[in-house]
């Protein structure tokens, strides 16, 4: 299947520190993909890249159909707390008419993520993890059907992680595609269906958990992982 | 492809909504209201004060013009407002949205960034007239105490402040998209106000280059607008000032793009507002609007001098800080400007004072030129000045004179403006300001 996205030779440097150097892989349609990495790897950087938030020193993202960015992706960083003297519920009306978003899921969204409780609450009122389902909701309700997702279970208790994963899925299976960067690797491996191990600003390893995990056995000298974390070990 | 009306509205509509989340703009409703009440009482006063004495030196009509007397004074109540609170509440508005990380969202919008710019700015300018409305107390409180009100002039300060805010506006939408957070734009607009100060106060003592320079700054566009006099080079600078910085503010607000690259665009838009404004500059027309025209001369002159199509040269020996070159210039230059058709004024002076230039032969004197025929004195009075020149265009002086401007002399005391301003308004803007920021919907 012809990839949604594909990414080539991308790179960003800061001054003379390399970010990210010749990166490279695809995104398929339907497909969660994981984004794997230790802290200071580059993963926000590669998301802000892609969807233009930054600009690259080089490489190219190409878009099936050769489709303009903004019609394919839509990134969530993670980290901002945006509008924040407007209610929450504000918030999500208003990324529906700016974006032309999708009204049909505003229900489903805001039940699977609890948002109800939250409607009225400013964005600057709400919790780290409040804000999180919020912001999630928020991107959800977007049209483009990529969308990249930078920590999207950071702050979560461990039900809300579950919660938020089974709603993810739902959405994968409903056709959106996701490309989300997750450092704990337990949580990515539990829901990701292929995965791109980034470390240094390159890319260590594109796949599903089985072909990494044959990639990391066929290491000369290795011994066959025991788990997705020793994959990630002996791939980065 | 999708209209682009709809999210254009809605993001005005946000912007509405995020002004009115402001603290700083509800600051400025709280605060303007007894801004405009301390000047309109204070020169309501002093109007009365004069008016029952019977005049002042500067003589009964001038000193009974309402445009001097009110509002001028009255309206740069908001000159304070536009310098000291409008630029916060445009910085807030226009970089709020990159410091919370909205601007990361929004940006994946297709929406161009000028349309973006052009919402925000909408939306202050929307905020600024609602700030206006205390200036509207103040005209119907004078016309209550049997004030004199001419419509013209007073349209004219307003539209000289309106202007000036407009280009606060754009200014501080331009800094805040450059600056990474508010805190260090709002030190780059102070920055940029008391640069304008420094300018003035270099041009009043080196004159020339720097009086040019000067000239096109707001506080220089703010005098003839409260002289009621619009000159279309004031007002056009001003636009072309306020567009480039919302071209700028667009090119800065982008996300994506590198920095080389918007300074490379950022250059080309100086260049091109340095070209415009250049040559806006030169376009003479302007209009008088003042009731008492104190910025022309007699209808019979002006015809005169309109009628003498051959070019004139003078050239004024006089220091920038000699009080005669100030007369000068402002009872008499300033109206030939734009009496005649074709006329080029130029100060010549070594030291900025003139103090150890008076001993000097030359120093004082006011040298014509017209089409060859040359003339020198040192008369700066406005009679001496156009006698000289019906001289040396050979034409008499025209006789017929303007019937005397008879001035609107009020005795009247500020009855009720206090309640106005330091009462009702106050608690009318609080109030409003607490209901809407305590909102959750």
């Amino acid at each position: 299947m012809k990839p949604i996205v594909e990414v080539t030779g991308l790179s960003k440097r800061y001054g003379s520190f390399v970010a990210l150097d010749n990166v490279g892989f695809s995104i398929r349609r339907g497909e969660i993909l994981g984004l794997i990495g230790p802290n200071g790897a580059g993963k926000t950087t590669l998301f802000e890249c892609l969807a233009g938030v930054q600009p690259a020193d080089g490489g190219s993202v190409a878009f099936a159909g050769a489709a303009q960015r903004k019609d394919i992706l839509f990134y969530l960083p993670d980290g901002i707390a945006p509008w924040p003297d407007q209610p929450v519920e504000w918030a999500l009306q208003f990324m529906l008419d700016f974006f032309g978003g999708r009204r049909e899921l505003y229900d489903e969204v805001s039940g699977s993520l609890e948002i109800e409780p939250l409607r009225r609450k400013r964005m600057r009122e709400l919790s780290l993890g409040q804000r999180k389902r919020a912001l999630l909701a928020l991107a959800l309700l977007t049209p483009q059907p990529v969308l990249l997702i930078d920590e999207p279970l950071e702050g979560l208790d461990l039900r809300q992680s579950r919660e938020v994963a089974r709603t993810l899925r739902r959405h994968a299976a409903l056709g959106r595609t996701l490309f989300l960067s997750i450092h704990q690797i337990v949580d990515a491996g539990r829901f990701c269906d292929r995965f791109v191990l980034l470390s240094g600003g390159r890319v260590c390893g594109e796949g599903t958990a089985e072909e990494l995990a044959a990639a990391a056995a066929s290491r000369p000298g290795a011994a066959p992982p025991a788990d997705f974390e020793e994959v990630f070990l002996a791939l980065t | 492809m999708p209209s682009r009306r709809r999210p254009w509205f809605t993001l005005v509509r946000k912007e509405w909504r995020e002004l009115l989340a402001s603290r700083a703009w509800w600051v400025l409703m709280l605060v303007i209201g007894p801004l405009v009440g301390v000047a309109f009482i204070g020169a309501v006063r002093i109007y009365a004060e004069a008016s029952a004495a019977g005049g002042t030196a500067a003589g009964v009509g001038e000193a009974f013009s309402p445009l001097d007397g009110i509002w001028a004074p009255t309206f740069a109540a908001y000159e304070i407002a536009a310098t000291f609170l409008l630029p916060f509440v445009a910085i807030r508005l226009a970089g709020g949205d990159r410091q919370s990380g909205a601007l990361k969202l929004e940006h994946q919008h297709p929406l161009p960034p000028l349309l973006r710019i052009a919402a925000k700015v909408l939306v202050l300018l929307a905020g600024w007239c609602i700030a206006g409305i205390p200036a509207l107390l103040a005209i119907v409180l004078w016309k209550l105490y049997g004030g004199s009100l001419y419509g013209p002039e007073v349209a004219s300060v307003a539209l000289g402040h309106l202007l000036n805010a407009g280009l606060t506006i754009a200014l501080a939408a331009a800094i805040a998209s450059i600056a990474e957070n508010p805190s260090t734009a709002a030190i780059l607009a102070l920055a940029f106000t008391v640069g304008t100060w420094i300018l003035g106060f270099i041009a009043s003592l080196r004159g020339g280059f720097w009086q040019q320079i000067a000239g096109l700054t707001p506080e220089a566009m703010l005098d003839s607008f409260q002289d009621g006099l619009v000159q279309l080079d004031a007002v056009l600078v001003t636009v072309v000032f306020g567009m480039s910085a919302l071209v700028m503010a667009a090119v800065w607000i982008r996300l994506g793009v590198s920095r080389r690259r918007r300074g490379l665009e950022s250059a080309l838009v100086v260049a091109a507002a340095a070209a415009l404004v250049a040559g806006a500059a030169r376009l003479r027309p302007s209009w008088d609007l003042s009731e008492n025209r104190r910025n022309s001369f007699p209808e019979a002159d002006q015809r005169a001098l309109a009628g003498i199509r051959t070019p004139l040269r003078i050239e004024v020996h006089l220091a920038p800080e000699d009080p005669r070159r100030s007369d000068l210039e402002h009872q008499t230059l300033s109206k030939l400007r734009r009496a005649m058709p074709a006329i080029d004024v130029r100060y010549v002076s070594a030291t900025s004072t003139g103090l150890f230039e008076q001993a000097g032969s030359g120093y004082g004197e006011i040298r014509y030129d017209l089409g060859g025929r040359k003339a020198v004195n040192r008369l700066t009075t406005q009679e001496g000045v156009l006698e000289t020149i019906y001289d040396l265009a050979g034409i008499p002086v025209p006789q017929e004179a303007d019937p005397a401007f008879a001035g609107h002399p009020l005795a009247a005391q500020p009855a009720g403006a206090a309640a106005v301003f330091f009462g009702f308004w106050p608690a009318s803007a609080g109030a409003l300001g607490f209901f809407v920021l305590r909102r959750k919907s």
